[in-house]
């Protein structure tokens, strides 16, 4: 039996940290800095709610079975807050997705978050929807849900290639509030120019500590930050080391 | 949701999880033929998702073709599309020159037209950054952006001007080292990222199989 020592140490680091960071919370809260992108976006939530408009959310082009699944998984942890602040709108949310799996997910987020709203009357099947099974396809989609749904806040938080940066232009166009995060490093250059508010690098995985979904992803995004410093800290010493003339 | 059939999915969700994630790491044999039986029924039961993303994809347009919506014309047409491929996919299979014929010649220019209308898009969106945010990473954005493709024009390789030797390697530092430093630093916290939101799947707090 061999063992990826280094991996497997990192893992349970990272979850003895998460654990025991949600656990410090609580007696000593840690505050996060503010951030435009997420104060925008409530901002932008309300004022849909106030204008009897709706709010799009794109969890991207990306499958369920993959790597690029976890920023549709950030993307559904905003999904359960949105159905919530929209609940009592006359045009509750609309979810679209360029993968089936995905868009049952989203169909089982919305119908759990209304359950837990009180309000299990809302949930339509057809809010959470396919539009296309391939990036371009789904983006080709965009338009019409743009325009026919009333869409005024266009949130494109999913696994996005180029295509996002169409997916983008499309609700800047009509004039709506447009905020893109993905995990693609290149895509993100694109949303940075198309999109009005843009999440970069690992920003998108804070969505569900910024919008306070639970402890635990207050305390997974100060894992985040904790372990990230101690990575740095090593790739400093090893260059040092290196440089300094000292072997591998 | 019930709250025994709620334990039932977070179950089953989490032991899959654990088993799938140990498989990446300890070289068990028993583990190692757990996860790939996984793997094997999470990719039919993607396949599945896809046929109801479909159906759901259906109904969308079905519902808009029956209330007349606006533009539902165009509803009719993918649905009339949808309905002609699927037909000749199941009589004739996937490879059939027909099923071929409409995927070379309608899918195929329609998505390449997205291509070149993203170029388009992608310069019009530059003006629009420099109007709308005046600031110094803007700026920084769209000079490093300009720099990049003047040093990636065609005249530039082979020129022996001394301008455009400088402009070649302005070129190749920043996209050698500043975008690569810049793009490392955010693959680190993406990955840190993705392996957070994978481990609140596993320790069953983001439940996004609903409550």
């Amino acid at each position: 039996m061999t063992v990826d020592i280094l991996g497997f140490a990192i893992l349970i680091i990272f979850s003895i940290l998460v654990v025991v960071l949600s656990m410090i919370s609580r007696r000593l809260p840690i505050e996060l800095r503010s951030m435009k992108a997420f104060d925008e976006l409530r901002k932008a939530v309300e004022r849909s709610v106030e204008a009897g408009e709706r709010v799009h959310l794109s969890l991207g082009t990306g499958s369920l079975i993959g790597a690029e699944s976890a920023p549709g998984l950030a993307g559904l942890a905003l999904l359960g807050q949105v159905a919530s602040a929209t609940r009592m709108s006359d045009k509750p949310v609309v979810v679209t997705a360029g993968d089936g799996a995905m868009a049952i997910l989203a169909q089982d987020s919305l119908r759990s978050a209304y359950q837990r709203a009180g309000e299990p009357r809302r949930y339509e099947a057809t809010a959470g929807r396919v539009l296309g099974l391939t990036p371009f396809s789904y983006t080709v989609g965009l338009p019409p849900v743009l325009t026919t749904e009333q869409i005024s806040a266009h949130l494109l938080l999913g696994s996005f290639g180029a295509e996002g940066a169409l997916a983008a232009h499309f609700g800047d166009r009509q004039e709506a509030f447009v905020l893109g995060g993905t995990d693609d490093v290149p895509s993100q250059a694109l949303l940075f120019a198309t999109s009005k508010d843009q999440l970069i690098g690992e920003e998108i995985f804070a969505t569900g500590a910024y919008l306070s979904v639970g402890p635990m992803y207050r305390a997974s995004l100060h894992a985040q930050d904790l372990l990230r410093a101690l990575i740095v800290l090593a790739v400093l010493a090893g260059s040092l080391w290196l440089t300094l003339g000292g072997g591998l | 949701m019930k709250f025994g059939s709620y334990l039932i999915w977070l179950t089953v969700a989490v032991g899959a999880g654990i088993i799938v994630l140990l498989g990446y790491f300890v070289d068990v044999q028993m583990i190692l033929e757990a996860r790939e039986s996984l793997m094997h029924w999470a990719v039919i039961l993607a396949a599945t998702a896809v046929f109801m993303g479909l159906v759901n994809l259906m109904m969308v347009h079905w519902n808009r073709i029956s209330t007349q919506s606006k533009d539902w014309i165009f509803s009719a047409i993918l649905v009339v599309f949808m309905l002609e491929m699927l037909v000749l996919g199941l009589i004739f299979g996937p490879d059939h020159k027909l099923v071929l014929f409409f995927f070379t010649y309608v899918q195929l220019p329609v998505e390449i037209s997205l291509m070149a209308i993203l170029a388009v898009v992608l310069v019009v969106a530059g003006f629009q950054l420099i109007r709308r945010r005046r600031d110094l990473l803007s700026m920084a954005f769209m000079g490093s952006a300009l720099v990049v493709l003047v040093g990636t024009l065609p005249w530039v390789i082979g020129s022996e001007s001394e301008i455009v030797r400088m402009l070649g390697e302005l070129r190749a530092w920043l996209t050698q080292v500043w975008a690569v430093a810049g793009a490392r630093g955010i693959l680190l916290g993406v990955a840190l990222g993705a392996a957070a939101t994978g481990l609140r799947v596993i320790m069953g707090v983001d439940r996004p199989y609903g409550d």
